[in-house]
């Protein structure tokens, strides 16, 4: 038998099938559905994500005095190590340090940095800002953060900070603006420079920045001591093996192990590894329940199809008897199932391209004044689906169908 | 004369629990070429169980068929549905039109199972239903026909594979006698103008009266020949 001649009959059962078919059908329409928007609204958030952290560089890598092991050591009974962070003991990072990282090959420039956080003064109005001392030679390569007013902090600048667009714009009531005088510690500063939004979750866009000495100079802080480094690799590819470098080198300079480890060295590129790895998992996870309805929904079309071969077993006879061989009523019942699957996991390609259409429309977000939830629509994933559904509605109705194929003509015909 | 089909010492036996049910018990008989054969018999003497055999819808459980003198007793069911498909049409009491499909598409059906020209057929069951008289209702569901009209189409469903042998097995059994006779002129038609062998089951004398030769079975054992 010809197969657009099976399929001819296979369309006619479908066309002429009950409201119970139809009902069946519906189970497969969620199941895909469901997949199809989830997978789609994972990928487009996956997508978002990824788009903000590339904001902060990820052409970077950053190493602190401090080690946070709070994920290790949870409940307040837990005794903090020195070295920890937030602990008063915080060991500070050195020139030894710095060198042992600078002579790693691949780094295009490390920018030494203070951080203090402290009251600023401006217009009569006082608010607890951090405040950055950076190594004006390099801080220019390792900031996002473009120029919005005014300029960057050149060398031979005394008295100077370069504010980021959160301080200027939200901090205080009164806008920050170039060529206004603050106050830190006593000491009266002259803003030069005005960041733009830097993107992403913007730690720069929250912290006024001065030249490093300066910074010492004002906290008082010893010459020769650092609370991080910000290190600019020459090529992205490098983030991960340059990270590790840094952590041996390191270690050997501070005399630890990674199990005593008081620094942290972090790259935005294994934030967006790992914040990748939870989403996947995420998307994965809620897939998985996905294609469990999907499941139960094939079920539905053995049932269905178990029940429609009863019916037609008369109509098998009468094939049979015109000439239809055991194969061709396998192929047509086979068909059949299949294209019930096909036409449940168009219907339902539909709804979850419909909402994965829909959801980026209605503007909402998962974090609050976050980005706008997006969704990244798969061909691949529309494809594999719709094969997926045929395959599955096939699977549900071969054994049906095989029943159904060697019915002996005789019982058959007999069947009311 | 040319032999189509040929019985042999046939037995039919069910088994019902521990009884042994002899539906056909030791039958044999010739059906010629171009004949009108009728097979007579009170219900349940096996007119149907040896009309099943005859059209290979069931093999013997003893004794031989020959069809065109090859032995088709013992060949497994792919192989019958081809015979079946290509020598038999069958004509049956209930009609047996597939509910869902129009007139044009049961005539069709036969064909649907066979390698041939779609388009060549297509107008093979038009010309069918022509000679049927159903033309005009080609694109009618059975639900919309009566019944001596449904047994028409599904005489043209019959032929439309050109059979040799036409097996009715009481095509008049649903119809009033007015239609019955309908049927029963075309079939008489067919026969005369195509010199199709038919074998016709019925328990009504009248259309005996309209056969070449009567085979009369009683509890599955031919009782009566006649010319
Ligand atoms: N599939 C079957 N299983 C058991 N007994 C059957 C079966 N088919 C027919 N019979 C029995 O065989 C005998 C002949 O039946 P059948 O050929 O249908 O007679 P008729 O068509 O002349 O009325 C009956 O006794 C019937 O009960
Ligand atoms: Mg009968």
């Amino acid at each position: 038998m010809r197969w657009n001649k099976a399929f001819k009959i296979a369309v006619n059962i479908i066309v002429h099938s009950k409201i119970r078919s139809w009902l069946t059908i519906i189970g497969i329409v969620i199941g895909v559905a469901a997949i199809i928007a989830i997978v789609s609204i994972g990928n487009g958030f996956q997508k978002n994500i990824q788009q903000q952290l590339g904001g902060l560089g990820s052409d970077t890598i950053s190493i602190s005095s401090g080690f946070d092991r709070a994920s290790e050591c949870p409940g307040p009974r837990c005794r903090q190590r020195p070295g920890d962070a937030g602990a008063a003991t915080k060991n500070p990072l050195t020139n030894r340090e710095l060198q042992a990282i600078r002579s790693i090959p691949n780094i295009a420039a490390v920018n030494t940095v203070v951080s203090q956080s402290n009251q600023v003064y401006s217009l009569g109005e006082t608010a607890t800002v951090n405040i950055d001392g950076v190594d004006v030679k390099v801080w220019k390569e390792t900031t996002t953060a473009a120029m919005n007013q005014g300029r960057l902090l050149t060398s031979g600048d005394i008295n100077v900070v370069v504010v980021g667009s959160v301080i200027a714009k939200q901090v205080f009531k009164q806008p920050i603006e170039v060529n206004r005088p603050i106050t830190i510690n006593g000491r009266a500063f002259k803003v030069i420079g005005v960041l733009k939004e830097s993107g992403g979750f913007g730690a720069e866009d929250r912290k006024i920045f001065m030249p490093i000495e300066t910074a010492r100079d004002v906290f008082n802080k010893t010459s020769s001591q650092y609370d991080s480094f910000v290190v600019k690799v020459k090529d992205e590819n490098q983030v991960t093996a340059i990270e590790a470098e840094i952590n041996k080198k390191v270690d050997v300079v501070r005399h630890v192990t990674p199990d005593t480890r008081d620094f942290t060295v972090i790259s935005m590129k294994t934030i967006q590894e790992r914040v990748s790895a939870i989403l996947t998992g995420v998307t994965l996870f809620l897939g998985a329940i996905a294609a469990v309805s999907l499941l139960v929904g094939s079920v539905g079309i053995a049932n269905t199809m178990f029940t429609s071969v009863l019916e037609k077993t008369k109509e098998i006879g009468i094939m049979k008897a015109l000439g239809a061989k055991n194969a061709d009523i396998l192929t047509i019942f086979l068909m059949n199932s299949g294209l019930v699957g096909l036409v449940g996991g168009a219907l339902g390609t539909t709804v979850g391209v419909g909402i994965a259409v829909l959801i980026p429309k209605l503007g909402v977000s998962f974090v609050q004044g976050g980005q706008p939830l997006n969704t990244d629509i798969s061909s691949q994933l529309i494809i594999f689906t719709l094969v997926f559904s045929i395959v599955l509605g096939m699977v549900a109705g071969a054994v049906p169908a095989y029943r159904a194929s060697k019915l002996k003509p005789v019982d058959a015909l007999r069947f009311e | 004369m040319k032999v189509v089909i040929q019985l042999e010492n046939v037995w039919k036996t069910y088994r019902m629990g521990k009884n042994l049910i002899h539906a056909l018990q030791d039958v044999s008989f010739k059906i010629n070429q171009g004949e009108f054969l009728v097979i007579m018999g009170k219900s349940g003497s096996g007119k149907s169980t040896m009309m099943n055999v005859i059209g290979c819808l069931d093999i013997p459980t003893k004794g031989k068929l020959y069809l065109d003198g090859k032995d088709v007793s013992k060949l497994e069911e792919s192989k019958l549905a081809q015979i079946r498909g290509e020598k038999i049409g069958f004509i049956f009491q209930q009609f047996n039109l597939i509910p869902t499909l129009t007139a044009l598409e049961n005539v069709l059906l036969p064909a649907e199972f066979q390698e041939n020209d779609e388009e060549k057929m297509k107008q093979r069951a038009v010309q069918l239903l022509d000679f049927v008289e159903m033309k005009e209702r080609m694109y009618h569901t059975p639900s919309q026909l009566s019944g001596g009209q449904m047994q028409r189409v599904a005489i043209a469903r019959a032929l439309i594979n050109n059979p040799e042998v036409i097996l009715a097995d009481e095509p008049t059994g649903a119809l009033d006698s007015k239609t019955g006779e309908q049927v029963m002129r075309l079939l008489k038609d067919l026969h005369k103008k195509e010199g199709k062998s038919i074998v016709i089951v019925t328990h009504d004398y009248i259309i005996a009266k309209n056969a070449e030769r009567v085979i009369e079975l009683k509890d599955g054992m031919v009782i009566k020949e006649e010319k």
